[in-house]
């Protein structure tokens, strides 16, 4: 071949004909780099929704911090009050002669505002209503007066200014004239005023109450006028030592020497002994050092002079008609004899010191929020009415200032998860309920309603999904005619392409109405129709061969379509009829028979019945599981090796036969896996719920009751939740518990997917 | 012999039979399955469409004694029936019979402004007769709903009446209602548009300006402006309700009604199957193009529409690109391991996290803080009222392209993997570079698969309302998204949503009653936007399939 030796024309000259363009290899390398790096981004970003989540979350769990200040010496005295204003700039200190000591924060200067008091003796006690920011001292001679601090905001070239003007009301007398008054307090409720001073000349002692009410005058001053003195001394066993008087202004909790705490209540213009109790009768020494109302006045923290430290609220017992102090938390011991107990005016947090100690508590979930040992003793404190700063009076009375940041005190593992005993509630429990009528609320946040809500409603779509699909996918992949199959696939996964809210609608406004007024056609249909299938079934196949001939296999469900509807329909009719005679009710009082469905369950059952209930959301869930299920059962039965199948059939097996022992068995890691896939749905599915529950955090596995499930609160609540708040960080946490929810749920059905798929391609 | 035959026959029989009643106890499964989707899309087109469709107005004439639920209505009740149901009295004589269950008729009596209530119920046993008056008109009003009423005359303009036998009459009240839509649009147009852009230019001026003499002088030459249309719309406002139609209600109370107040008139009972079918189309028409009135129960819900198709487009502008990206790097790239094989289930698995779980993120990571720190960027001025910093059309956009990301790289990924090896091969070895394959090659080729992900990834964006909840959606927005005002595109603002607006009519509405049908034909206008593009995807998936069965060997 003399062609072959030939050098190629322009072999030297064309050699760039075989380099590639410069500008293609550029593009190439561009194109590279930035794929990678873009892949690489979106993967990550997506997967940072995760990460974005857990930081949101991450202050609820973390401890707060408290940080010194700084300190500010006062002039030595011994101060009888020690008072604060919101915002924690300018705190105030009553002397023994009734003047306030104002120390500025900024400037750590102290100021003295005497004011003409008119009073003649000292100041002997003290008492500072911090709702109303308003003093009322007790003198040693019997008197008592008002004295407001008056902190007002202003603002200045940018920054806040605070001013105190005080002003004081004209003194009174109270109880004996001239015995020194050892201890005062008052509540004012707006429409009356209370005022108890417990009043000790050494050897006798003397509470007296006395009551003001205050009329509402057209020209818009109110006039207060005196309703009443009572001697409350007689009621009280032992030595009085402490008042307690709630803002409310209509009971009195009278502390005695020996530990005795009395309750005593005004009840139609009369004081009564309701409850008298010793918090710490169990311990050797039951005096109490200190006792203080938790903000919202339901709730009485105490402690012994060992430092042991329990609170105890107001509660209706079971069965109990009037509410009585009960024990609801006990907290560690504080490690040293307490002298001070002050609570906050935003939270149920508290703060106990003695000694050296410094324990700053939250009552309802019951922790220890910080606790640390000063270098000083501490005779007295008061936390600011943000809850940001805290201001200690040690021994020899220089005060020190502390930041508080601490925006969640009232969340944690116990509150989120535990069972709490919230105020007002006769044990602990678990309970959602984030706001409330007052400023004093309480907020309960437990996660565990929700999570039980959310399992509640998926138990209740997987009855009533996982059968119908299950049975449709062995249909459609081993018995159905394949000419079908390219209809009802389709037909089935547009079922899972109708929108949540569409189906939440229509459970609500069209379901629901339905189900209510026929609960017992519904329940003859649900047990009816498998019947007259299988039966139908059993029917069929005993007829002669010349009859069956006219069906081939493959196309009973097109024979069962009107049966279907027949049978249902009849079962249907006949519901009024069987719950004439299944669910009738006698009305006790009037003989009356009623024959409804509604009142018998909760006659019968003691459970409650809402017209919108888990039954309702299980039937409407399903038409979102059903069609996953189905799909990827039936992809998952459609995947077992035809020879398989054959061979069944071929030693003799029937259709039957062989999809129960043969094709089941084989696929049932693809079947296990849908299952999952279908339940991770539903944990997640939110507009069905929203709507078709009446979204009350119960926990009660009743079908005929409703529930609020993860997703649901997240939706109900998370446009209103103030940002960065507890409740929007808890919804955070509700979100991350479903992502994890069904994240794991998936993780474990795609595993188990690719196993299977592993194994057939081997096969 | 014979023996044997029978129990040949015998054996026959019973081999016939093994589990054949479960077999039928499956195909119920499959029945029911079948049955419920058709019957749910069945209750939606049964409930749905009737609404545009005329009824018939019937005058109901109530037994001698019976008390009529509306006053000084004497013994008649004029309206359309509503529906049909039965009465459940689950109370039992004394001998434990049933007492007979009855039939009530929920009657739409219309005339809100008369009878308080749009809706009355009549037991079926209390009807004495039902009549179909001819001479009865419905009238749709810009307030109060709808009014049946007999016509009494129209008083004009001029001051002249004209009666309503009179044979100008139906020909002069079409001229004047035509006459007023026209000025409804205008006034419309310049209180929404013209006022809208001098209030949000004052708005701009007042922030930025900080009080400067510029500034106040141009504030001040707008407020002029303003002053002027508004005169104009005034003096618009007072010849809509120069005119108005003197009518009285079945019951006998005589109304005025300003032109200006109506929407429009039909004699329903009078109508012929043509003419209903073209008022059929028409409502439709109408439904579709107008915006809603009163409190959504009337009108259109052209902004739902319109709010749904923007941020579904804005949704696809996002997450194409970089949904592609995303699978050419997994499938093409990145090197094939355990790690990528567990990003890929992870990937997976996001497809199948609850979607209010994106709209919490969407909330906490776009809204509070994108949109937050963009505010205190470039709208420092309008603080602390938020712009970007509160839910906006793109902020929803953006949680649901995130959210349906998974779903293109997972659709990509699976057509990218399907193009067969000898394809991808050719083109290497004829010389062509990785980027020079993906780009002719292999994108081509599976560009069906990502457009079956992309319309899965649009429908499930357009149905869902949960994450939107938290973004920005809202139950009446003041502007379209998109309009003439500078700069056109207007990605903060809140948007209106089909989806939101089933679930805010539905669950929501003070008057539920009144606001069915209206949710109906939303609910069945979204479902066949749904199903559509569903259908679409599950079309092209089949195709795909087919294409590559062939050429996969």
């Amino acid at each position: 071949m003399p062609n072959t030796k030939k050098t190629l024309p322009g072999h030297a000259t064309e050699q760039n004909r075989f380099e590639t363009s410069k500008l293609t290899l550029l593009v190439d390398r561009f194109m590279t780099v930035f794929i990678k790096f873009g892949g690489a981004l979106v993967i990550t970003s997506v997967l940072g929704i995760f990460v974005f989540i857990v930081l949101q979350i991450w202050p609820l769990f973390a401890p707060p911090s408290v940080t010194p200040l700084k300190s500010i010496p006062l002039p030595d005295t011994k101060y009888a009050l020690l008072g604060v204003d919101e915002w924690g700039a300018k705190p105030f200190l009553v002397e023994p002669d009734g003047s306030l000591l104002v120390v500025d924060y900024e400037t750590g200067e102290t100021q003295d505002q005497s004011l003409n008091l008119g009073i003649t003796g000292q100041v002997t006690a003290a008492f500072l209503n911090k709702r109303e920011q308003k003093i009322i001292l007790g003198t040693s001679n019997g008197q008592f007066v008002f004295v407001s601090p008056n902190h007002t905001s202003r603002e200045s070239g940018g920054r806040q200014i605070i001013d105190v003007n005080p002003t004081a009301e004209t003194p009174s007398s109270i109880g004996d004239p001239g015995m020194p008054i050892t201890d005062i307090a008052y509540g004012d409720s707006g429409s009356s005023k209370l005022i108890v001073a417990l009043q000790s000349d050494g050897e006798t002692n003397r509470v007296t109450a006395s009551l003001f009410k205050r009329k509402r005058s057209l020209m818009g001053k109110n006039k207060e006028e005196a309703a009443g003195t009572h001697d409350l001394t007689p009621m009280i066993p032992g030595r009085p030592e402490k008042i307690l008087v709630p803002v409310t202004g209509d009971s009195v909790v009278v502390i005695s020497e020996s530990g005795k705490v009395s309750y005593l209540v005004l009840a139609d213009g009369k004081f009564e002994l309701r409850q008298s109790f010793t918090p710490f009768g169990d311990l050797a020494n039951s005096h109490i050092n200190v006792a203080n109302f938790i903000f919202g006045d339901v709730s009485i923290a105490f402690a012994s002079d060992s430092g042991e430290n329990r609170i105890f609220s107001l509660f209706y017992p079971e069965g109990g008609k009037e509410r009585l102090f009960g024990i609801t938390h006990e907290f560690p011991n504080l490690g040293a004899s307490p002298v001070l107990l002050v609570s906050t005016l935003r939270n149920k947090a508290f703060l106990l010191g003695g000694g050296k100690e410094l324990s700053l508590r939250y009552s309802t979930t019951e922790s220890i929020r910080w606790q640390s040992r000063v270098p000083y003793p501490v005779s007295n404190a008061v936390i600011s009415g943000k809850y940001q700063r805290l201001a200690v009076l040690d021994s020899s009375n220089t005060l020190h200032f502390f930041q508080i940041d601490d925006p969640h005190p009232d969340s944690g593992w116990k509150a989120l998860f535990g069972k709490v005993w919230y105020e007002g509630a006769p044990g602990p429990k678990w309970d959602w309920q984030s706001t409330g009528g007052s400023d004093d609320f309480e907020p309960k946040y437990s996660l565990v309603p929700l999570i039980f809500g959310t399992l509640k409603g998926t138990l209740y779509a997987m009855l009533f999904a996982v059968p119908i699909a299950l049975l449709a996918a062995l249909y459609t992949s081993q018995f159905l005619d394949p000419r079908f199959r390219s209809t009802v696939k389709p037909t089935m996964e547009i079922m899972a392409s109708l929108p949540s809210v569409v189906l939440g609608f229509l459970a609500a406004i069209y379901i629901a109405p339905l189900i209510e007024r026929q609960v017992p056609s519904l329940l003859l249909v649900v047990v009816g129709v498998p019947i007259v299938a299988a039966f139908s079934g059993f029917f069929w196949s005993h007829l002669p061969i010349q009859i069956r001939k006219f069906i081939r296999p493959g196309w009973e469900w097109i024979v069962f379509l009107p049966l279907l509807f027949i049978s249902a329909g009849i079962l249907w009719y006949l519901g009024p009829a069987f719950e004439s005679v299944a669910f009738v009710v006698t009305d006790p009082a009037t003989g009356q028979k009623t024959a409804d469905f509604r009142a018998w369950w909760p006659a019968v059952t003691g459970a409650s019945y809402d017209q919108r209930n888990s039954l309702v959301v299980g039937f409407m869930m399903g038409f979102a599981v059903i069609p996953i299920i189905f799909t990827i059962t039936e992809d998952a039965l459609s995947n077992v090796p035809k020879p398989l199948i054959t061979a069944s059939m071929a030693c003799g097996a029937s259709r039957w036969q062989t999809a129960l022992r043969v094709v089941m068995p084989t696929a049932s890691a693809g079947i296990f896996s849908a299952l999952m896939i279908g339940l991770g749905r539903a944990v997640g599915e939110t507009m069905i719920v929203v709507m078709a529950t009446g979204n009350t955090p119960i926990m009660e596995w009743n079908i005929f009751s409703g529930m609020r499930t993860l997703s649901a609160n997240i939706a109900v609540e998370l446009p209103e939740a103030p940002h960065h708040a507890t409740l929007y960080r808890t919804l955070f946490l509700g979100a991350l518990v479903l992502f994890l929810l069904t994240f794991a749920i998936n993780t474990v059905a795609e595993v188990l997917r690719q196993h299977l798929r592993e194994k057939f391609k081997t096969t | 012999m014979r023996d044997t035959d029978t129990k040949d026959l015998e054996l026959t029989r019973t081999l016939a039979a093994p589990g054949e009643p479960f077999v039928w106890l499956t195909a119920m499964g499959l029945a029911l399955g079948l049955i419920m989707v058709v019957g749910l899309l069945g209750v939606i087109v049964a409930n749905g469409l009737p609404v545009f469709w005329p009824s018939k107005i019937v005058e109901v004439h109530l037994k001698p004694g019976v008390k009529n639920p509306l006053p000084n209505s004497g013994g008649t009740l004029t309206g359309e029936i509503v529906q049909t149901r039965e009465k459940r009295i689950p109370v039992l004589s004394a001998t434990g019979d049933k007492i007979e269950d009855q039939t009530e008729v929920q009657i739409f009596v219309g005339n809100k402004d008369v009878n308080g209530s749009g809706f009355v119920f009549l037991n079926n046993s209390d009807i004495a007769s039902i009549s179909e008056p001819r001479g009865i008109y419905r009238l749709e009003r810009m307030e109060y709903g709808i009014a049946f009423a007999y016509p009494k005359s129209l008083q004009l303009a001029d001051g002249t009446s004209l009666p309503a036998d009179s044979p100008a009459f139906t020909q002069t009240l079409t001229r004047l209602d035509a006459e007023s839509a026209a000025r409804r649009r205008e006034i419309e147009k310049i209180e929404k548009h013209d006022i809208g852009a001098i209030n949000s230019r004052i708005t701009q001026l007042r922030a930025k300006g900080k009080g400067s003499p510029e500034s106040l002088k141009e504030i001040a030459a707008l407020d002029a402006d303003y002053q002027l249309l508004a005169a104009k719309a005034r003096e618009l406002r007072a010849i809509q309700s120069a005119a108005a139609l003197i009518y009285t209600t079945p019951n006998g109370i005589e109304r005025r009604l300003p032109v200006g107040e109506l929407v429009a008139f039909t004699l329903p009972n009078t109508l012929v199957f043509n003419q209903k079918l073209g008022l059929f189309f028409h409502n439709i028409w109408n439904f579709l193009t107008l915006d809603p009135r009163e409190a959504n129960t009337e009108g259109g819900i052209f902004p739902a529409i319109f709010g749904t198709f923007v941020m579904t487009l804005l949704m696809s502008l996002a997450v194409v690109p970089f949904g592609v990206v995303a699978a050419i790097y997994l499938r093409e790239y990145a090197k094939q391991g355990l790690a990528v094989r567990a990003v890929r289930i992870a990937v997976n698995n996001l497809a199948g996290v609850p979607s209010i779980v994106f709209g919490v993120f969407g909330l906490g990571f776009f809204v509070y803080f994108v949109g937050a720190s963009i505010d205190s960027t470039f709208f420092g001025e309008y603080l602390p009222t938020p712009t970007f910093g509160t839910g906006g059309i793109l902020w929803a956009a953006a949680t649901l392209a995130l959210m349906t990301v998974p779903v293109v790289i997972v659709a990509t990924e699976e057509a990218l993997a399907a193009v067969p090896r000898g394809m991808r091969e050719g083109s290497l070895s004829c010389g062509a570079s990785k980027w020079q394959t993906i780009q002719r090659i292999i994108l081509p080729a599976s560009l069906p698969g990502i457009l079956t992900g992309l319309i899965l990834a649009m429908a499930r964006g357009a149905g869902e309302v949960a994450p939107l909840m938290l973004v920005g959606v809202v139950k009446l927005a003041p502007s379209l998204p998109i309009d003439g005002a500078f700069p056109f595109v207007h990605l903060e603002r809140k948007f209106m949503h089909l989806g939101f607006h089933i679930y805010d009519l539905g669950f929501q509405s003070p008057d539920s009653e009144a606001a069915k049908p209206m949710v109906f034909a939303t609910t069945l206008l979204l479902i066949l936007l749904v199903v559509v593009l569903n259908l679409a995807a599950i079309l092209i998936r089949e195709k795909l399939r087919k294409r590559y069965a062939t050429g996969a060997f």
